[in-house]
């Protein structure tokens, strides 16, 4: 392969990028509670993505990224942010008719399943975040100097 | 209520895109053009019922009321759209259709062509939202999405430097422009603590500090930066000719405007017109509106490069929007100044049909020749009759022959500026003597004698032709009532933008 790293970094990389993961996604789902959110928590979990590519270098990402699949996924963070914000269309566009009248999401405010939209909207703006900052970075790869 | 799907079709459509570009390379282009005749038709919609009634649309974003609860002022994000904004509305999704469906054609041997839609797409919710806005920070987000998407599709073709060398010109440019509207928005809210546009314009009336003179000094640089007028206007010039030929189009017709005169007219009027001295501001516009006229149609005349004269050109007939728009404020509450002020937005409308339709003329000409340099274009009249009679109405509505819907629009700038100040008049006209020359040379290069590049070229295709049509149709129909057109839409048009106190009752009822 030549472009991957060392075995100290790659065995440090396998033990790190789930924890990574878990710490990404923690900071979305509780994006409403504590600093942090979709945006946040999304580029996180792209962190771990990034950590992927430089330890196991450009052509083993190749081989498990997807470009069609990360593309509709972006998309699909997109849609779903919109779709919920079109939720409350009967009162205003961002109406948060969760919170206001459930049925889900409508819980004492500082629990989780509290907020309404907000949890389900970081959810989707995480989703748009990782896939972006994934592609992102494969691109600047693909045309950068790392060669296979 | 139409107005919040004026948003959501076209954001529903960048977002779509991808996934709709994995049905086939054949469906981005039908959903591209369904999504922009969809918008165009809420538009429509949108501009007869405020044209109608008259009134001052206000809609709140997640609320019933914009007022807060148990304080009296307004805490939430509104849109509020008046005459001038819905027309704007109508404009930008008039020229993104058009330019969209000339994509279909124009666009087809480029690859990566769902980021190209996705780019148009949000780059139309942008310029939408601009129109609409009643809260400054929404204001600048929208301004943002439209600058960043525009700075993308500069750099679309990346395989030449010539575009990315412009794309990260555009960008720095415009990101210190972003930044300079920025702070002045920043330091209204520190100073008043609103960002609702109507409240603080009420609050600027009340107490105008010097804060609000230095925010409003750095909301107008900014924005005359991203309208491209002299000297800030260098950008333009690589920018605008680098881009596809349909993005060069909705560049030059919609986003200077959109981003640039237009918001600084919004901030001047609605904003900043009760509390500062408009006699100050109007003449400072109208220093630079001065400089853009002669400069940059004077620096038309000297370009070979086709697209580089047409940006040029669009830095002239900014001047003369500046100018409509200076002395609309400098002579503000007169008669003249209503006129100048129609003037200027006639001039908005009728140069983003003109400039988009020359940019589309220009792109046709690339398609089929693969060139865009004069010298090498001589006879291309007798190969492509219909794209150069398409040139020939453009050019002659842009100098402002009297049939065509650009004498009206100018005609109302001289006369207002005319009587507000005869020097300025003057200006105007040789700005217009400098632009007439810089067109009747592209003119006699096109119906000259034929060269041999030009002699195996060929019409381009239905797609590319019908868009151009299109627009030579609605440059003649809006030249034929010119004055009816400007009566019923533009002096009311211009008149509600004065009226800042409707814009405050609007939103803050009678109060």
């Amino acid at each position: 392969m030549g472009s991957d790293m060392g075995l100290i970094v790659k065995t440090t990389a396998r033990a790190t990028i789930p924890l990574i993961g878990i710490f990404g996604a923690y900071i979305v789902s509780h994006g409403h509670l504590t600093p942090g959110g979709g945006f946040q928590g999304g580029a996180t979990i792209a962190g771990a993505g990034i950590l992927f590519l430089i330890a196991f270098g450009f052509g083993e990402m190749k081989r498990r990224y997807d470009h069609h699949l990360y593309s509709a996924l972006e998309g699909l963070g997109g849609l779903a942010f919109l779709g919920i914000a079109m939720l409350g269309m009967g009162v205003a566009f961002f109406y948060n008719t969760l919170w206001h009248s459930g049925p889900f999401f409508n819980g004492q405010p500082g629990t989780l399943l509290s907020a309404g939209y907000l949890p389900v909207m970081n959810l989707a703006v995480g989703l748009k975040v990782f896939a972006g900052l994934v592609s992102a970075m494969v691109a600047i790869a693909a045309y950068g100097r790392w060669k296979e | 209520m139409m107005l919040p799907y004026l948003i959501i079709i076209p954001l529903f459509g960048a977002f779509a895109t991808p996934i709709v570009g994995l049905a086939g390379r054949k469906a981005r282009e039908p959903w591209a053009i369904f999504i922009t005749a969809l918008t165009l038709g809420v538009a429509a919609e949108l501009f007869y019922t405020v044209w109608k009634s008259g009134e001052i649309l206000v809609y709140t974003l997640g609320a019933k009321s914009p007022l807060g609860q148990g304080v009296g002022f307004p805490i939430r994000i509104v849109w509020e759209v008046d005459l001038l904004g819905a027309l704007f509305a109508l404009m930008v999704t008039f020229i993104a259709f058009v330019a969209v469906l000339y994509s279909s054609e124009y666009m087809k041997h480029d690859t990566g062509l769902e980021k190209y839609y996705t780019l148009v797409l949000v780059l139309e919710v942008g310029m939408l939202g601009i129109a609409i806005t009643g809260d400054l920070f929404n204001f600048y987000v929208f301004l943002e999405i439209m600058s960043i998407a525009s700075y993308a599709l500069v750099a679309f073709r990346n395989d030449t430097w010539e575009g990315i060398e412009a794309g990260i010109k555009y960008m720095f440019t415009g990101s210190l422009a972003s930044s300079f509207i920025l702070l002045g928005i920043v330091l209204l809210y520190g100073q008043y603590g609103t960002l609702t546009m109507a409240y603080l314009a009420k609050m600027i009336a009340e107490n105008p500090t010097f804060t609000a003179k230095v925010a409003l000094g750095l909301l107008a640089g900014g924005l005359l930066f991203k309208s491209g007028a002299v000297p800030v206007h260098m950008w333009l010039a690589d920018a605008h000719p680098a881009a596809p030929s349909s993005i060069s189009a909705m560049l030059s017709g919609l986003v200077i405007k959109i981003g640039g005169t237009y918001a600084l007219a919004r901030l001047a009027f609605s904003v900043f017109g009760m509390g500062v001295s408009t006699k100050t501001v109007g003449w400072i516009i109208i220093l630079f509106a001065c400089a853009t006229l002669i400069v940059g149609n004077a620096m038309a005349i000297i370009q070979t490069d086709m697209k580089r004269l047409f940006a040029f050109s669009s830095v002239g007939q900014i001047g003369y929007i500046l100018l409509g728009i200076g002395i609309g404020l400098a002579a503000y509450g007169s008669d003249v100044g209503n006129v100048a002020l129609a003037g200027a937005i006639y001039h908005t409308v009728n140069h983003a049909i003109m400039k988009a339709l020359l940019f589309l003329v220009a792109g046709a000409v690339i398609h089929q020749l693969g060139t865009k340099n004069l010298n090498e274009l001589s006879g291309i009249a007798r190969k492509m009759p219909v794209t150069s009679f398409a040139f020939l109405v453009g050019a002659a509505a842009i100098i402002g022959l009297p049939p065509l819907n650009g004498f009206a629009s100018k005609w109302l700038i001289y006369e207002s500026s005319a009587l507000f100040n005869p020097f300025l008049a003057a200006i105007a006209i040789i700005g217009t003597a400098f632009c007439t020359a810089a067109y009747i040379r592209v003119l006699f290069t096109f119906f000259g004698r034929p060269s041999e590049r030009v002699m195996n070229a060929t019409e381009p295709g239905k797609a590319m032709l019908v868009p151009m049509l299109i627009l030579v149709l609605a440059i003649i129909v809006m030249g034929l009532f010119p004055w009816v057109i400007s009566e019923k839409v533009m002096i009311p048009a211009a008149k509600t933008l004065e009226n800042a106190g409707a814009y405050v009752t609007a939103l803050l009822g009678g109060a």
